[in-house]
């Protein structure tokens, strides 16, 4: 390689770096935005100009946040259907694509093709289906007419089919000599080998759910039963359009996923190459 | 320590038929092998023999139980796989204790048994690493040490040297042998190395598609190949095969080769046409002029023996064994006498008939 083209190459890596840069800072910016607008007085954020830094940094929309609204039952609303949409959504998929995978029964074939064809269907076609069926099981305005909408992702148990159908059928036929039940194989062998790919789903999983407007919003109409998402919606209602306020609860409603994503960042960015892999 | 015998049992997968009424016996604390080329069906027999083939047809019996309609883990029998298949997140001990655990036994039956075998393998030291921290040897002692604990009545073996290097499957060949020796347990080993087969068997049980050639100790089945398949498959280097003509009768009994010259033996077969077998250490250099004359095509030296590939006048080859000193180099006329007491016919449908 001869020095012309080595420096060529650096110039294209620089003005590719600088390129990324700009597009990350591009993407970051309404975030950035965001935080600084509810960190401003609201007099401040209806400026017709752009200001980088406030003048005069204020918590006061955070604290109307936390003390003014029922933010503290909408956490509590968020947790508790994300996690129950979570452990219900990975263990239901699980067993499906264990099941579609490693055991053979009649209609298996009809099923994996169900599991597929349903791919073709947009949750919003069903939204009015599920509306009704919560209502007549008088489910909604509950953690359960929030949850049980929410289970259905194909994407999940064909992720797991396809991590089970890659694991050597050795290891099944010597669980088999090794006298181990269908339940032990799945939970002490398959599982604990696949366990990568389960955390990473279940944390996908749960942002998702945190991040789920549509049907919650339809589900709930208590204030009480809101979960964090349909909640901001409130502050907007309540109190007219106070910008910095709501900004404020949108960061709030934001930051337990924002915290989950830097925790465990290797293993969402897996799961999120997974599923986007699957949905091509 | 058990008898397995198989009667009649067969095996297809979809139409094509895999195995076609094999009939064993095998005997409590014998050393059979399965030897065959790919596809001869020696792994689905084994796999029929563990649970993890279903037998179509036919009846297995192990310790004199019928064991064809049990699942794998109750006909008494272990197996050691292949790639090993140790259950990469356990330790070596899970590895071992999994089986036993299934069966609910006691925790200190299983740690006796575990580190009885740990003993036995020389592995004490591994028993808390897993398996990604062992070499390819270790991971084969672990794969038989899961085998040794369950104390089973047969131990199967489905080609469990081909992962490891070729020093170290001798070492292990050995140290297979030692085992066997030690346990005196049944052993069914699945190989195509026929090195691993002559060393390692009481018996050898030739097949080749999906049937059984021959049944033997190593000596007879290198000695008196049954067919023509036989005495092809076993022996490195192969057995030469010649057209030849049989003619004459009783004592006056002479083949004659495609170059025209005939060589005198007794066999118990009509004249007629033939293939006459011979492996190479049968066929000598001499310095006289005898039987007939090659012409040296290329010298193999390996130390110990030459291995001369020749070619007679009329073009056929044949591979003749010198000793490692042997002075022939390529191009060189050589004189080849055959030992008639190793000359093997073999007929049209490929059966041996063996000189006198």
């Amino acid at each position: 390689m001869t020095p012309t083209t080595i420096r060529r190459i650096n110039w294209m890596g620089g003005a590719f770096t600088i390129l990324t840069v700009l597009i990350a800072v591009l993407w970051a910016f309404p975030i950035y935005w965001g935080i600084i607008s509810s960190l401003k007085p609201e007099n401040e954020v209806v400026r017709p100009y752009i200001e980088l830094w406030p003048d005069t940094l204020t918590f006061e929309h955070y604290w109307f946040a936390l003390t003014q609204t029922q933010i503290g039952k909408w956490y509590i609303n968020s947790i508790a259907t994300s996690v129950g949409v979570t452990v219900l959504t990975v263990s239901t998929s699980l067993f499906a694509g264990y099941a579609i995978s490693q055991l053979r029964f009649p209609g298996r074939r009809v099923l994996w093709w169900l599991i597929l064809a349903s791919f073709m269907v947009p949750t919003q076609v069903l939204i009015i289906n599920h509306f009704v069926l919560m209502a007549n099981m008088s489910l909604l305005n509950s953690w359960a007419g929030i949850i049980l909408p929410q289970l259905i992702h194909p994407v999940i148990v064909i992720v797991f089919k396809q991590f089970f159908d890659q694991v050597p059928k050795d290891f099944r036929e010597a669980a088999a000599m090794d006298n181990a039940s269908e339940w032990a194989v799945l939970f002490k062998i398959y599982i604990p080998m696949n366990w990568g790919v389960i955390t990473a789903l279940s944390i996908v999983t749960f942002i998702w759910a945190w991040n789920a407007f549509l049907w919650p919003f339809l589900a709930v109409t208590k204030t009480e039963m809101m979960t964090i998402t349909v909640g901001i919606t409130q502050v907007f209602d309540a109190f007219g359009v106070y910008y910095a306020r709501q900004l404020s609860a949108a960061v709030l409603a934001g930051f337990p996923v924002a915290l989950v994503y830097l925790v465990f960042q290797r293993r969402v960015t897996q799961a999120i190459t997974l599923s986007a892999g699957i949905k091509g | 320590m058990a008898d397995i015998s198989l009667d009649t049992v067969s095996k297809s997968f979809g139409g094509i038929k895999v195995i076609d009424g094999i009939s064993l016996e095998m005997k409590s604390g014998e050393f059979v092998v399965f030897l065959g080329p790919s596809g001869s069906g020696k792994s689905t027999l084994l796999r029929m023999i563990a649970g993890l083939e279903t037998i179509d047809g036919g009846a297995l019996t192990i310790d004199g139980k019928r064991s064809e309609h049990l699942a794998p883990g109750q006909r008494e029998v272990a197996m050691v796989f292949q790639n090993y298949a140790l259950y990469p997140h356990m330790t070596v001990r899970g590895n071992m204790a999994f089986g036993l655990k299934n069966i609910g036994m006691d925790k200190s039956e299983i740690d006796k048994r575990v580190e009885d075998a740990a003993r036995i393998l020389e592995m004490d030291a591994l028993l808390d690493r897993r398996p990604a921290q062992l070499s390819g040897g270790q991971r084969q002692r672990v794969a038989i040490g899961r085998a040794i604990v369950k104390e089973p009545a047969a131990f199967l073996f489905d080609e469990p040297l081909s992962n490891l290097d070729a020093a170290l499957r001798v070492r292990t060949r050995v140290e297979l042998a030692e085992l066997h020796q030690r346990m005196q347990s049944t052993m069914i080993y699945v190989t195509h190395d026929q090195t691993e087969a002559m060393t390692l068997a009481d018996r050898i049980v030739v097949l080749n598609n999906c049937r059984i050639e021959q049944v033997g100790t190593p000596m007879d089945v290198y000695l008196y190949p049954a067919t023509r398949f036989v005495a092809g498959f076993v022996g490195s280097p192969g057995m030469n095969f010649l057209n030849a003509e049989l003619k004459g009768s009783g004592t006056d009994q002479c083949v004659t080769l495609g170059d025209g010259s005939r060589i005198a033996l007794e066999i118990d077969v009509p004249a007629g046409p033939y293939d006459l077998g011979i492996r190479p250490e049968a066929v000598r250099v001499s310095a006289a002029p005898a039987a007939t004359t090659g012409k040296a095509a290329v010298v193999e030296r390996l130390g110990d023996r030459t291995l001369i590939h020749l070619h007679l006048e009329d073009g056929t080859e044949l591979t003749a064994l010198d000793s490692g000193r042997s002075n022939v180099v390529s191009g060189d006329a050589v004189h080849l006498e055959f030992d008639t007491s190793q000359l093997h016919l073999f007929d049209a449908e490929g059966i041996a008939h063996h000189a006198k």
